[in-house]
This record gives C-alpha cells, sequence and structure tokens, in this order.
C-alpha cells in the first residue's frame, strides 16, 4: 500500500497526473499504425514459410501496401516535425545519454528482472532503457527511408552495388527495429513494473505515484529527485 | 544420375549480324517487336539499342578500330545462365530458378516484381516491365534458353535459325572442347587475341563465346564477379538476422517467464 493510499484509506486511490500530450500519442501510435504492416509485408521476403505471400499476386498486393504504408511512415514524423518542431528537439533532447545513464545500466538488470528496489538512480520522463528504445527508433527510422527511397526510385538511377547496399542496409535496420520493438512490446504489455506505461500512452496520465518512483527526475525535479535518492540511499546502509 | 550442364556457344568470328536470332526469339517467345520498341536510328545500325522486357537477345555492333583499320565486333546478347547466379539467390520469390542442367528459368506467375535480380545480376541482363511507376507494379523477363523447347529436347530458336551456323547447342563440356578447337583454328588464321569467354567465370556461364578481339573490346566485363553485396546479404546478414530476431524472442520470453516469479504486482507502486 502506498502512503498515497494511506492517507485516503483507499488502496486503489490513484492521483492522475499528465505524462504525454495528445499529439505525442498519435505520433506514437500512428507509428504504430506503419511499422507493423511496414514487418509484415517486409517479412514475407525474409522468411521462407512466408514465401508463399511473396509470390505472384499476393506478393504485388504485399509490395502496394508496404508503398502506402511506408508514406504514412516517412510522413508522419516529419509532419511532427514541421508543426511541433520545438517538441520534436525536445524528445530527442530527451533521449540523449548522460552521464547517469551508466547508473541505470548497472542497476537495470536487478531492479527489471530481480526486484531489488533499492539501487535504481532517478530517471526523466523517459529512463534510460526508453531512451534507448527512442534512439533506435530515430536512427532506423532515418535509415529505413534513405534506403528505402532509393530502392523505390533509384532503381537504374543508382550504380547496382549502391542499390545492392541499401538492400542489405534496409534488412539490417529492419532486423535491429524487430529485435527492439520485441522488447518494446514485452515491456509495455507484460513487465509489472511497467504497468503505467501503457495507460498513460493510451491515455496521456500517469499514476503520480508512478511518477514519483520511476520517473523521480521529471517528478520532483533533477535536484530534489537526487536529494530524495541520496536519503533513501542513506537510510537503506544504515539499516546494515 | 547427374544432369550434364547445357550450354550455348556462340561463335562471333562467324556472325554475320543479320539478326535472325533476334527474330526467331520473338517470333518463338511471343515477344512484340516495333508495337512496343519505337525505336529511332541513333547513328549505329544495331537495333534495337538495347535488351528490353521484349528483347531478350539482340546483336549488339561495336565498332572496333583495330590495326587493320575499322571494322564491327557483333555480340549477341542476352542472358548468361551464370553457374553461380545471383538473381536466382536475391529472388525472394523463388521466381527465378537454377534448373540442374543450368538453365536458369523464370517462372512469371511467381514473380512479384521487385526488381532484385534486375540489380544483383553482374552482367545487367534481366529487364523489368513497369507498368505503374508509382506503385512498382512489374514483372521482369529475361532468355530462358526457350525453356518450353529445350524441356523437349529441342535446341533454342535462335540456334535453330542461325544461318551462318554461328550458335550452338549443347552439354557444356562439349560445347568448351568445341569452342577452344575453334580459338585453335582462328589462331592459326592469325586472329591473335582469339579467346573463349565465359568458361570459368562466375560459376561458368552456360552462354560461352568464341571471340576475336579481347572481351573489352566488346564491351562484355573482363572480370565479370558474383556481387559481393549478394554474398554478405545471403549468407551473412539474413541468417544473423534470424539468430538475433529468434534469440530476442526467447529472451524475451525467458524473461516473461523468470520476472513474473520475481516481481509481484502487489508490491508494485
Amino acid at each position: 500500500m502506498n502512503e498515497q493510499a494511506q492517507a485516503t484509506g483507499h488502496i486503489f486511490q490513484i492521483r492522475w497526473i499528465p505524462k504525454y500530450t495528445f499529439v505525442e500519442r498519435l505520433l506514437h501510435w500512428v507509428h504504430t499504425a506503419s511499422f507493423v504492416p511496414l514487418v509484415a509485408t517486409g517479412l514475407v521476403l525474409y522468411l521462407d514459410f512466408l514465401k508463399p505471400l511473396a509470390q505472384g499476386e499476393a506478393g504485388e498486393w504485399m509490395r502496394l501496401v508496404h508503398r502506402l504504408t511506408a508514406i504514412l511512415f516517412v510522413g508522419e514524423p516529419v509532419i511532427y516535425g514541421i508543426l511541433q518542431p520545438r517538441r520534436l528537439w525536445m524528445h530527442i533532447k530527451e533521449f540523449s545519454f548522460e552521464r547517469d545513464d551508466l547508473g541505470w545500466m548497472k542497476s537495470a538488470f536487478g531492479y527489471y528482472v530481480l526486484g531489488r528496489h533499492t539501487d535504481m538512480p532517478p530517471q526523466g520522463r523517459f529512463n534510460t532503457g526508453e531512451k534507448i528504445n527512442g534512439m533506435v527508433m530515430i536512427l532506423t527510422w532515418a535509415l529505413f527511408v534513405g534506403t528505402g527511397l532509393v530502392m523505390w526510385f533509384g532503381k537504374g538511377l543508382v550504380p547496382a552495388d549502391i542499390f545492392r547496399l541499401m538492400v542489405m542496409v534496409h534488412d539490417l535496420t529492419m532486423i535491429a527495429a524487430v529485435c527492439m520493438f520485441i522488447v518494446h512490446l514485452y515491456l509495455a504489455l507484460a513487465h509489472p513494473l511497467m504497468w503505467a506505461a501503457l495507460v498513460s500512452m493510451r491515455f496521456g496520465y500517469t499514476s503520480a505515484s508512478y511518477a514519483a518512483e520511476h520517473h523521480a527526475k521529471w517528478y520532483y525535479g533533477p535536484k530534489r529527485a537526487q536529494e530524495l535518492y541520496e536519503a533513501k540511499k542513506k537510510a537503506a546502509s544504515s539499516k546494515h | 544420375m547427374v544432369m550434364l550442364r547445357k550450354a550455348m556457344l556462340i561463335d562471333e568470328s562467324r556472325c554475320t549480324a543479320c539478326r535472325g536470332c533476334q527474330v526467331a526469339c520473338k517470333q518463338w517467345n511471343d515477344l512484340e517487336g516495333w508495337g512496343y520498341s519505337h525505336t529511332k536510328n541513333t547513328g549505329s545500325y544495331e537495333n534495337p539499342p538495347r535488351l528490353s522486357p521484349q528483347t531478350w537477345t539482340r546483336i549488339k555492333f561495336n565498332e572496333y578500330e583495330g590495326s587493320e583499320g575499322f571494322r564491327w565486333l557483333f555480340l549477341k546478347e542476352g542472358c548468361m545462365h551464370c553457374g553461380d547466379p545471383a538473381c536466382v539467390h536475391s529472388c525472394p520469390t523463388a521466381a527465378l530458378k537454377q534448373n540442374p542442367d543450368g538453365r536458369i528459368t523464370l517462372e512469371p506467375d511467381l514473380c512479384n516484381g521487385c526488381g532484385y535480380c534486375t540489380q544483383f545480376c553482374p552482367f545487367d541482363v534481366p529487364k523489368l516491365e513497369v507498368s505503374s511507376l508509382l506503385t512498382g507494379r512489374a514483372k521482369v523477363s529475361k532468355c530462358n534458353f526457350c525453356q518450353d523447347r529445350t524441356d523437349n529436347s529441342l535446341i533454342p530458336a535462335c540456334v535453330k535459325t542461325c544461318p551462318a551456323g554461328a550458335l550452338f547447342w549443347g552439354d557444356r563440356d562439349k560445347m568448351i572442347a568445341a569452342g577452344k578447337k575453334r580459338i585453335e583454328a582462328l589462331q592459326a588464321r592469325g586472329f591473335r587475341q582469339a579467346n573463349l569467354y565465359g568458361e570459368n567465370l562466375v560459376g561458368g556461364l552456360g552462354r560461352l563465346y568464341v571471340l576475336i578481339e579481347k572481351p573489352q573490346a566488346y564491351g562484355l566485363p573482363a572480370y565479370p564477379k558474383y556481387p559481393y553485396f549478394a554474398t554478405l546479404w545471403q549468407n551473412l546478414v539474413h541468417p544473423l538476422g534470424k539468430v538475433a530476431m529468434g534469440g530476442t524472442l526467447l529472451g524475451v520470453l525467458a524473461a516473461w517467464i523468470i520476472i513474473r516469479r520475481n516481481i509481484k504486482m502487489e508490491d508494485v507502486e
């Protein structure tokens, strides 16, 4: 039972605070809605048991759907960047790594796998893992778009070796993105410590006590979060 | 029983550029001519100017300035039917197939028009018929050594029609032997550069040329290579990718099982 619940005498009491704007969530879900069909229609060329779907008429449909969704995939962050350039720049800064991200990496296994609570340094609106996901997403987006455009429009215009390289890099990018996506999907849907993530990406709100625990740097501000973290560490070590 | 590789031997020293092979190819394979190409005079006798989805073979007129003055070097262009076919390996639909006798054949119904083969071919042979640039709807086509004829023990249409006796069809080792014999005869007659093209290139070509000058004089690559990126892509990226994606899936499954025991929802803030 948390402090909030004790104060109100009701364990189901959650104070909701805003975390993501409407446009941010729209960006996230449009990205999902384009990424998933793109992977599905692309994998038919890669996995042998899906080969029948790549052949003939079915394959022509796959290629058409791939291109139509690619327009969405390419367009959605570009439109976001045009409409809200400062927000986009903020995301890039939010996703950038800092010194104390090393602390997360050291503690992540104990915290997320073994369930040890004490040693996780305070995190911002996105924790280090989410930052990695964000950065991989930005990088793979750029690679997908760059190589994809050459494959779409450059056939016969660019030297064959460049085209071949693009095909290979497109596949490598897909492999990296799909691996990241599998981890992302698991964390969002099934990891107990991430229960608020899906809720906040769906409705834009997160639990205040969840934010205080998992995103202290964002919730309290960096200075206060650090103080609380030090105090918590001290209390834990004096117990021994 | 191991099937013997078949090959076409093209004796360019005998070719008169009558282009009977071009016509026979179009006639047998039901390919369009003028109605498709609408070619214009570009100052050369050669026509059409390049291979196309409707032109699977054509005579290229190389204008060559040798020690004895100007001469034409005719080259019957078309699919080389490589022993190590990058087009087949890069085809994601199995529309392109390497037959046991070495012919690289195409099943148009399976082709989805991706065009990888056109880009991975070391000789730039397969051609895409693009019906829409925007949607990318397309079909590839190329010489298949008259699959329907050769499947039934007939010789390809171009070989059948050649009045100059420059085209031969048969077991590849016999074609190589015949080609070498012809080279010897040509060299004895003073064609000192005469050479057999394709015996060991890209896994051994199914289309062998008797040339009287160096391959470069014909516009043929002297050392065509199986594309480096095809090897890297097919033999490294694809298997490693499957390991990486499968590994991630298994890792996440393991994490799910372990973590649901270690972390209880009722202890979570």
